[in-house]
């Protein structure tokens, strides 16, 4: 397994241009520009771990962005331009460059997140906090964790696609799928099937299909296993346990069934 | 064990058929030439040696190791230029080579590689910023590394200037003599001539001859071009050169121009057969037949 040897070569790549550095400020930005107004704008008792519910509806945008943006030009700009040819000439497998270039951008998005995360920690604690040690690092595995997602899925659409156009819509079209049209499209579902008297006064399967978005199903565990304030409703699709499922599918089976593609297709 | 036996490898894109049943063996320690014209298929077959391209039929391997399914262990005894590839943007040329020798598991210094290929002044500068040869040398540098036993090198004098060329063909058999056994494609048979023990020619996706380079030249009847500039040329004059013994070959250019390709000892032949016909010889040059010119010549000798 060479993957790590592609990590590191890639890791030296990306980190270089202004654009990436940009990329990755902006999460540190959120996370640091919450933790310095979460003690201002938020409500007693200032704990980590309510920071966490105060800051946990504005992450899954932005680290989605950052994620998406920095996984969908990882193989195919190579594959492109041909570098990706330089590589495979190589002993490394299809499998070692895929994953080497995953564990080298969600390495440096989670390093970002995680960095900024314990940065904010002390913000939140000093002067007035208080400390929930073990709830606020569930609540930098989960972020991390949505950062791993959202590079894997923006590497999944580089690794089906063979232009950087086809993945660069691809994966933008999750993005806005996911955190913009995904909650209206789904209301309208909702609407749409409540108006047919197909279903009751509340469809389930609008709901449900609602809550399976991989921010809300961040949102929900977070929710669940980290904010104290917050729980969870008792219902089956919104189930706590589920909602970690799906937040593991979310991280492995696209990137995976891409994975799977890339290995077997004609680089032409 | 030979370093690459492939049999009867297939490709096929939709309808068109890119590589059709090529069967071939190259012995360790030979150096072999690739030779055919541009889209003849000779990518098509080192990208399966690669695993870039999957085979419709048929198998390649590798020492022994099949390239599909055992490409890490094949890639592993391997030093490759490959076929459009281009450098990494932002890494330097050391980096570059640093990264061929981790991902070999080898033993080597990068700038001592970079020294071979004359690239030593240039390591710290970033390879996007190099001219197609340095860039062509810095990837060869790479193959060299962890001492591979075959070397695969699609087209490796492109973008190189003469003095490159040459420069190459010597490391070529400076690696030969250590050992390796050496796996080019081409278009320009004077490079080819110059190193390989044997040639095996590619058309249109199928292995036409392989063979030594003076038994191609032997079977095409010589490959001696005669470029000769007449004052005028009538066409029962361009057929009469056709039908002198030991012609392969007679192309007509602007000019009037005549490219005669014919066996050497039969120049004379031509030049009198012109002079009956009443034909005056403004200009005469003799070559060495091309690749293309001898390829143009096998082929219609082959179609014949």
């Amino acid at each position: 397994m060479t993957w790590r040897v592609v990590t590191r070569r890639d890791i030296a790549e990306t980190v270089r241009p202004r654009s990436v550095k940009l990329l990755l400020a902006l999460p540190a930005l959120v996370i640091l520009g919450g933790a310095y107004l979460y003690p201002v704008l938020g409500s007693e008792p200032y704990t980590t771990a309510r920071f966490a519910g105060f800051i946990s509806g504005w992450l899954p945008t932005v680290v989605a962005l950052a994620g998406i943006l920095l996984g969908y030009n990882a193989v195919v700009g190579k594959r492109e331009s041909g570098a990706i040819r330089l590589a495979l000439s190589l002993p490394n497998s299809r499998l070692d460059v895929a994953f080497g270039a995953f564990a080298s951008r969600a390495g440096l998005l989670c390093g970002v997140i995680a960095g900024s995360l314990a940065a904010g920690f002390v913000l939140v604690v000093y002067p007035f906090g208080s400390v929930a040690v073990v709830r606020f690092l569930g609540f930098a595995v989960a972020t991390v964790t949505l950062g791993a997602l959202w590079v894997g899925l923006g590497l999944a659409t580089s690794l089906v696609a063979a232009t950087k156009r086809t993945a660069f819509i691809l994966a933008f079209g999750l993005f806005g799928l996911f955190r913009l049209a995904w909650g209206p499209l789904s209301r309208a579902l909702e609407v749409g099937l409540a108006e047919s008297g197909l279903t009751g006064e509340e469809p389930v399967a609008a709901a449900a299909l609602r809550a399976v978005e991989p921010g809300r199903v961040f949102e929900r565990v977070v929710d669940a296993f980290v904010d104290p304030s917050a729980s969870v409703d008792n219902v089956w699709y919104l189930n706590e346990w589920l909602a970690l499922c799906l937040f593991v599918v979310w991280l492995v089976v696209p990137l995976g069934l891409a994975t799977s593609r890339f290995i077997g297709s004609d680089l032409s | 064990m030979a370093a690459i036996s492939v049999d009867e490898l297939t490709k096929e894109y939709g309808t068109v058929t890119a590589l059709d049943r090529v069967s071939l063996t190259v012995e360790e320690g030979e150096i072999f030439g690739f030779l055919g014209p541009n889209g003849a298929g000779k990518s098509t077959f080192i990208n399966m040696l690669l695993d870039f391209v999957r085979p419709t039929e048929g198998t390649a391997r590798i020492f022994g190791y099949d390239c599909q399914e055992e490409g890490v262990d094949a890639r592993g005894r391997l030093g490759v230029i490959p076929e459009g590839y281009s450098v990494f943007d932002r890494l330097t040329g050391r980096k570059h080579v640093e990264y061929a020798i981790r991902s070999k598991d080898a033993d080597a210094d990068p700038v001592e590689l970079l020294d071979r290929v004359g690239l030593r002044e240039a390591a710290d500068r970033k390879a996007s910023e190099y001219s197609t040869g340095m860039k062509q040398r810095m990837v060869l540098a790479m193959a060299l590394a962890g001492e591979p036993d075959l070397l695969l090198l699609d087209e490796p004098t492109t973008g190189l200037d003469p003095n490159g060329a040459a420069k190459m063909r010597r490391l070529l058999r400076n690696e030969n003599e250590r050992g390796a056994t050496i796996f080019f494609s081409s278009h320009i048979l004077e490079q080819v001539e110059a190193v390989c023990d044997r040639v095996g020619i590619l058309q249109r996706g199928e292995l036409v001859a392989v063979d030594t380079i003076e038994g191609l030249r032997e079977s095409m009847g010589g490959g001696t071009k005669l470029a000769i500039t007449p004052d005028e040329l009538t066409n029962g004059a361009v057929q009469s050169v056709r039908t002198v013994e030991g012609v392969d070959d007679v192309q007509v250019l602007d000019g009037p121009t005549l490219e005669v390709t014919c066996a050497n000892d039969v120049k004379m032949d031509v030049l009198l057969e012109l002079y009956n016909a009443g034909v005056e010889i403004v200009n005469l040059r003799t070559e060495e037949a091309s690749l293309e010119d001898m390829f143009v010549a096998y082929t219609r000798g082959s179609q014949a």
